[in-house]
């Protein structure tokens, strides 16, 4: 940049000998009576001089100065800073299931069973002790023969038998419970076999769900007063786990099911008949939490990772040839879920068979096909060599096995009817959006508070106040689909809040660098431009002085 | 005037000259043309021949040349090339037209000489003024300047800048302030830059009024003229308007000037130092640029406020090192009117120096753009070094002339020091 100076030199400083030395060097030529002495200075040089440096200044002030504030202010909006940390402490929300259980007896008198509910709600109340998750028991009106209306998450059906036994409807979330008639509590009694009963198998059923809530509270930085106490090191090790092995939470995910092949066969599979037989009820079950979409693929000629004709457990985790199956990460931005039907008669050594895929039940099952946690399935399937297709039919177990791994890398519980389970993962994915907005929240606002120099666009307030009215909103409605919706708007307006583009570039951007940003082109400028107007006011005081004595002398003469 | 009186058979003959010659360029070497059009010494952004071949196609297809974001140039260029029959069959009346702004601007430069305003202005008189070129000279030596030839080969549409800036300046020396003024808003409707040579040029042609009807008050003056700058100029504007049908063409031609979207590669300091720049200081930086580009009018309009010829020579220099999109043809210019100070030749200290450094650029420059962009062995410094030097020789050239004719005004206060040798300090 020094190559700029010249011109401005030049200009400056060439009024040097032009308008002769400096004033001050005349005066003292002129004591030594040398001959080269230079004349003083004419008052008109003296004046232009002044007029160049001001109209170098003035161009600095007036419009360099603005134009510097302008261009380099850091808009900064207006973050609720307090709200917000209010939101990641845990403070704005405190996250409250209200669970009603309705109860159906039509077997037993009004008094009789009013009696029986506070007994058992009397039991429940003994029982639990996390006040986030409540159960709350109501008699349903007898008549009604399905369930009591939506907002209850589980229907106790009371039947007259000759045990006590317990049974979940598969299809809905009943719960059948026979007793004994002599089981009914009489009005006085203060406490009933019963009653305990029931209140120990709701507990039972709810206590996974649970369990999940509260380590998901533990795990975030909610205060210890709203989680559950003595969550055993054991539970909230398994939940560690099965928290692992699901997937992050996303709106959509992606299913690819692919069929590799080592040979030229099967070249054909009825995919699409068997995703509809097997697989739909269960995705239309899940979709109010997530879309999905789906894409299939035939690979031939595959070789897998591992050629043993036994898997070991170690095998396992490279069988997947990840360098030619074309698996390709992610399309458009959705998660990918993997499940890969293998055409191979290779089997799994049985003793590796439990801890990597603990969930499904037939041993069948489970001799063929694995899970790989946050990624996806496969499932080996031997064939006769001659198959050229592979029906519905044949994919059936296969894709039971998909659906059920699919519930377990979404983070589904493990207990209860499948009703029940998915009404569950509702409520554990609602709270663990609201969760995960509220701290995104958070670091958003240590993030601003952290760097000031950081600049923060207006969408970044809007996103702001936007999450932070769909919290609010999620909040109040925690336990519903409604509270689901509003916590998914929630979260999706957090992530975009905090990765705004404009914010992340400058992310590390400390001031000592706008030293190196302005001093090498702006100090060669400056140090002629200060210099001149130094001297020059200089040249301006000594003048003055020079006349204020002058003045002096006349009054005294 | 002095001596070599200059017949107007001779005067025929340079311009006859300077159009055969090219016209031999443009048809014994039918390749140069295309070549020297895409040299990025000669063709800018913001001038390119090529891009205004694109902006013509679009516009005589009915779609507006800015458009496709490759046309920066004036809307008035369109209507004026349509008019011509098409390039594509019949090059000559384009050729034609080059040459044409070509030898008019070697007569706009042969008035100035001859007017004797570089050596006598009306509140200075040099002493040397009498060691000097005639008008013939210094129009050869622009006619006959390689940057000159190269530039009208290469179809800069920088010449008809330079055509209007020099018209100015020599209307303004002759007395006709309206027509300088009229001519500078030509100029700068063209390139924008030229703006800037406003106050100097005021100056210059109120100092040069007719005495038979001159304004008196000097604020008056320049009220007028720039009042009549800004009326031209609002009228082209309203042309343009019509022409294309939206405002459009303001942010594609000088909005580019002022942004410097495009950073192709060129002569000047520019480009390299917005591809390095943070994003977030690009703008404070490019209004730093504008304004060191337009700090140098003042304070030089106040300097050397006795003659403004000088000032707009000096300023010419200045932009043509340190404008957004320079070419050769700005050094075109500025070594245009150089030769007007022949009598301050003499006083100047680095001659040598600036000459060969200029000349040692033009060969390296074309050389290291090869390497970098053809060969692939060198990479953007290697050029933007190159163009390093070339500016530092330009700059050399602009300091030296400036020293001379401060020295020059100096030793008419101080005669008694003519011949010393002086400090700068």
């Amino acid at each position: 940049m020094s190559i700029q100076l010249p011109p401005d030199d030049g200009a400056v400083t060439s009024n040097g000998p032009v308008a002769g030395a400096e004033p001050g060097s005349g005066v003292v030529s002129n004591s030594t009576g040398a001959k080269k002495l230079a004349p003083p200075e004419k008052p008109s040089d003296v004046r232009r001089r002044s007029h160049i440096i001001l109209s170098f200044w003035l161009i600095v002030l007036c419009l360099g100065l603005p134009i510097w504030w302008k261009t380099t202010t850091i808009y900064r909006a207006d973050l609720p800073l307090q709200e917000m940390l209010d939101w990641s402490d845990g403070k704005a929300c405190r996250p409250v299931f209200p669970l009603r259980i309705s109860i159906q007896a039509n077997a037993l008198q009004e008094q009789e069973a009013q009696n029986l509910l506070r007994l058992t709600q009397h039991a429940l109340d003994d029982l639990n002790d996390f006040s986030g998750h409540h159960l709350r028991l109501q008699l349903a009106p007898p008549s009604t023969t399905e369930h009591a209306g939506s907002e209850s998450v589980l229907t106790l059906r009371l039947v007259p038998g000759d045990t006590t036994t317990t049974k979940f409807d598969p299809h809905q979330p009943i719960l059948d419970i026979t007793y004994p008639p002599n089981a009914i509590p009489s009005p006085t009694s203060s406490s009933s076999a019963l009653a305990t009963y029931v209140a120990g198998q709701l507990r039972a059923t709810f206590a996974e769900e649970q369990a999940t809530i509260s380590y998901l509270l533990s795990t975030n930085s909610i205060p210890p007063d709203h989680r559950a106490q003595g969550l055993s090191s054991d539970v909230s090790d398994s939940l560690a786990k099965r928290t692992t092995r699901s997937l992050k939470y996303a709106p959509t995910y992606h299913l690819t099911f692919s069929l590799f092949t080592s040979g030229p066969l099967p070249s054909d599979w009825d995919i699409d008949g068997a995703i509809g037989a097997y697989m739909k009820p269960v995705l239309d079950v899940l979709s109010p939490i997530h879309n999905f979409t789906i894409d299939t693929q035939v690979q031939l000629y595959a070789t897998p990772g591992v050629q043993n004709q036994v898997l070991n457990k170690e095998d396992l985790s490279s069988f997947i040839n990840a360098a030619e199956w074309p698996l390709s990460p992610s399309i458009g931005g959705a998660p990918t879920v993997n499940f890969i039907v293998f055409i191979g008669n290779q089997t799994i050594a049985t003793s590796s068979q439990d801890p990597i895929d603990g969930d499904t039940g037939s041993p069948a099952a489970a001799s063929h096909s694995w899970l790989i946690p946050q990624w996806g399935t496969i499932y080996l399937l031997p064939l006769s060599h001659d198959t050229t297709h592979l029906s519905a039919e044949a994919l059936k177990q296969p894709l039971l096995t998909f659906t059920s791994h699919l519930l377990s890398l979404t983070g589904t519980p493990q207990s209860g009817s499948l009703p029940l389970r998915l009404s569950t993962l509702s409520r554990i994915r609602s709270a663990d959006l609201l969760l995960r907005a509220s701290s995104t929240l958070g670091s958003l606002a240590r993030l601003a508070l952290a760097l000031p120099s950081i600049s923060i666009p207006s969408r970044v307030a809007e996103g702001v106040s936007k999450t932070m009215h769909h919290l609010r909103l999620a909040c109040d409605t925690l336990g519903g689909l409604e509270g689901l919706a509003h916590a998914r708007i929630a979260e999706a307006e957090a992530e975009r809040a905090f990765f705004e583009k404009s914010m992340v570039g400058q992310l590390y951007f400390p001031d000592e660098h706008k030293i190196a940003v302005y001093l090498p082109l702006l100090g060669p400028v400056a140090v002629p431009l200060v210099m001149g107007l130094l001297n020059e006011i200089k040249a301006w005081r000594k003048r003055r002085s020079e006349r204020a004595e002058v003045g002096e002398g006349k009054k005294k003469e | 005037m002095d001596g070599a009186k200059v017949t107007p058979g001779k005067t025929a003959g340079l311009y006859a000259g300077a159009a055969v010659l090219r016209l031999a360029i443009f048809t014994l070497l039918p390749a140069l043309p295309d070549l020297l059009t895409g040299r990025v010494e000669i063709s800018t952004p913001v001038t390119s021949f090529k891009r205004l071949q694109e902006g013509l196609f679009l516009y005589n297809h009915n779609v507006s040349p800015y458009d496709g974001g490759v046309y920066h140039q004036a809307p008035l260029f369109l209507p004026l090339f349509s008019l011509l029959p098409s390039f594509s069959s019949l090059p000559i009346f384009t050729y034609l037209l080059y040459i044409a702004v070509d030898l008019l601007s070697a007569s706009a430069l042969w008035k100035i000489a001859d007017s004797g305003e570089a050596g006598s202005s009306a509140l200075f008189t040099s002493p040397r003024r009498e060691k000097r070129w005639s008008g013939f000279v210094i129009a050869a030596a622009f006619l006959f300047n390689p940057f000159t030839i190269a530039t009208c080969i290469g179809r800069s549409t920088s010449v008809f800048t330079t055509c209007a800036i020099l018209h100015a300046i020599a209307k303004a020396v002759s007395g006709a302030p309206f027509g300088a003024m009229i001519a500078l808003s030509f100029a700068s409707y063209l390139s924008m830059y030229p703006l800037l040579l406003l106050p100097p040029l005021v100056l210059l042609a109120y100092d040069r009024q007719r005495p038979s009807r001159a304004t008196k008050s000097a604020l008056q003056f320049g009220a007028v003229c720039a009042t009549t700058v800004a009326g031209v100029v609002a009228v082209l504007f309203q042309v343009s308007y019509l022409l294309t049908g939206s405002w459009e063409f303001l942010p594609s031609t000088y909005g580019v000037q002022l942004t410097l979207s495009d950073l192709a590669p060129n002569a000047g300091l520019w480009w390299y130092f917005f591809i390095e720049m943070f994003d977030s200081f690009r703008s404070f930086f490019l209004a730093v640029f504008w304004l060191h580009l337009s700090s140098y009018v003042g304070g030089l309009t106040v300097r050397i406020r006795r003659q403004p010829l000088v000032v707009l020579t000096l300023l010419l220099g200045i932009f043509a090192i340190f404008k957004p999109y320079p070419s050769i043809s700005d050094s075109a210019l500025f070594l245009a009117l150089v030769p007007l100070y022949r009598h301050v030749v003499p006083l100047m200290r680095y001659t040598f120096v600036s000459a060969a450094v200029i000349l040692y650029a033009t060969c390296l420059g074309p050389a290291f753009y090869h390497l970098w962009i053809y060969a692939g062995s060198g990479n953007a410094n290697f050029f933007y070094a190159i163009t390093l030097v070339w500016n530092l020789g330009q700059s050399l050239l602009v300091c030296d002339l400036m020293f001379a004719v401060l020295r020059d005004e100096w030793e008419v206060e101080r005669p008694e020091m003519v011949g010393k040798e002086i400090r700068q300090i």
